[in-house]
């Protein structure tokens, strides 16, 4: 996805930026969908109630770190 | 609708009861009119592009035009674009998707027929899944199994522990977030337009029925159901177009060499 290979070679410009779009929203929104979830899931087990907003702002910062990874650094 | 006007306890919103629609025979739940929509766009689509297709000569006619700019559009713009030059083995998938898709849409403002399939969630699903065993068939045809498995999961230049935060998030965008908002963006949108539609078609034909205040305000209902019929239009298309590059998106991910 990042243009360096030979198939994606002659695509244009703002296809690339078109991919890294959608790419993007599915990564943030699985970001704080899986580590919302397992917080969800561990104050269920523990009776707690914060985990989930900690596992929410975790996923969230993981994912904007991933897609940092992979769009932001060329 | 009969039993909308018979009801006198004032105006009954739509509601999601008006998607499940009795079956037509018996108690056969296969016989629904989503079904019987599913098989005639399959005729419809079939019908159309032999049609289209059968005298082909080089000055074409209009149909013979309609026919293959429909099939240029999908070739060119979304297979050639965004797969690169493996693409035409796509094809085939995209167009059946594309046009698939976008005739089961426009059933939802076609008069009589006037029911989105797609707003029963069961069809996107299906959709959704073909695509997904497919992408992910041809990433693991064209790299391996376990170099897929492995681009998917860890990706260079990260150190080890961070893993245990990226790894789920990346193996969750990829069986998990792709395919089910693939289907949910298609399925909410049928489903909000058909409710929209309604809320102002029923809700204009009600106010008729009411004191002469509210007749006179009921035209208005009407107008704005019209104008959303030309907007649901526009969605109907942008939809069927979404899906359908979203899936050669994630063909031309996973034909792609390295991140």
């Amino acid at each position: 996805m990042s243009g360096k290979n030979s198939d994606n070679e002659n695509l244009s410009n703002s296809q690339n930026e078109e991919n890294a779009l959608w790419s993007i929203v599915g990564y943030l929104l699985s970001g704080l969908l899986i580590w919302g979830g397992i917080g969800w899931g561990l104050d269920r087990w523990l009776g707690t109630t914060y985990l989930v907003l900690v596992g929410m702002l975790l996923g969230a910062g993981a994912s904007i770190y991933l897609v940092w990874l992979r769009f932001g650094r060329d | 609708m009969g039993v909308r006007l018979a009801a006198e306890e004032g105006f009954q919103p739509p509601s999601t009861a008006d998607f499940e629609l009795p079956p037509v025979f018996a108690d056969n739940p296969f016989t629904t009119k989503p079904v019987f929509l599913v098989f005639f766009s399959v005729i419809l689509i079939s019908t159309f592009f032999i049609l289209a297709s059968r005298k082909a000569s080089v000055v074409p006619s209009k149909l013979q035009f309609a026919g293959e700019s429909i099939y240029g559009f999908v070739r060119n713009d979304l297979a050639r674009d965004v797969i690169g030059h493996e693409f035409m083995r796509f094809v085939p998938y995209l167009f059946t998707l594309f046009t698939f898709i976008l005739t089961n849409n426009l059933f939802g403002i076609i008069p009589f027929l006037q029911f989105p399939t797609m707003s029963r969630v069961s069809f996107p699903y299906v959709l959704a899944l073909f695509t997904f065993v497919i992408f992910h068939y041809v990433a693991i045809k064209h790299k391996g199994l376990m170099a897929y498995l492995k681009e998917i999961m860890f990706m260079p230049g990260v150190p080890k522990p961070v893993y245990v935060l990226l790894t789920p998030i990346e193996v969750a965008t990829y069986f998990i977030v792709r395919p089910l908002t693939l289907s949910l963006r298609l399925f909410a949108n049928m489903f909000a337009g058909h409710l929209l539609l309604l809320v102002f078609i029923l809700g204009g034909e009600h106010l008729l029925q009411g004191a002469i205040g509210l007749k006179l305000v009921s035209p208005f209902a009407f107008a704005f159901g019209i104008a959303l019929t030309f907007f649901e239009f526009m969605v109907q298309c942008l939809q069927a177009y979404i899906f359908t590059l979203l899936t050669a998106l994630y063909i031309a991910g996973a034909l792609a060499d390295e991140h």
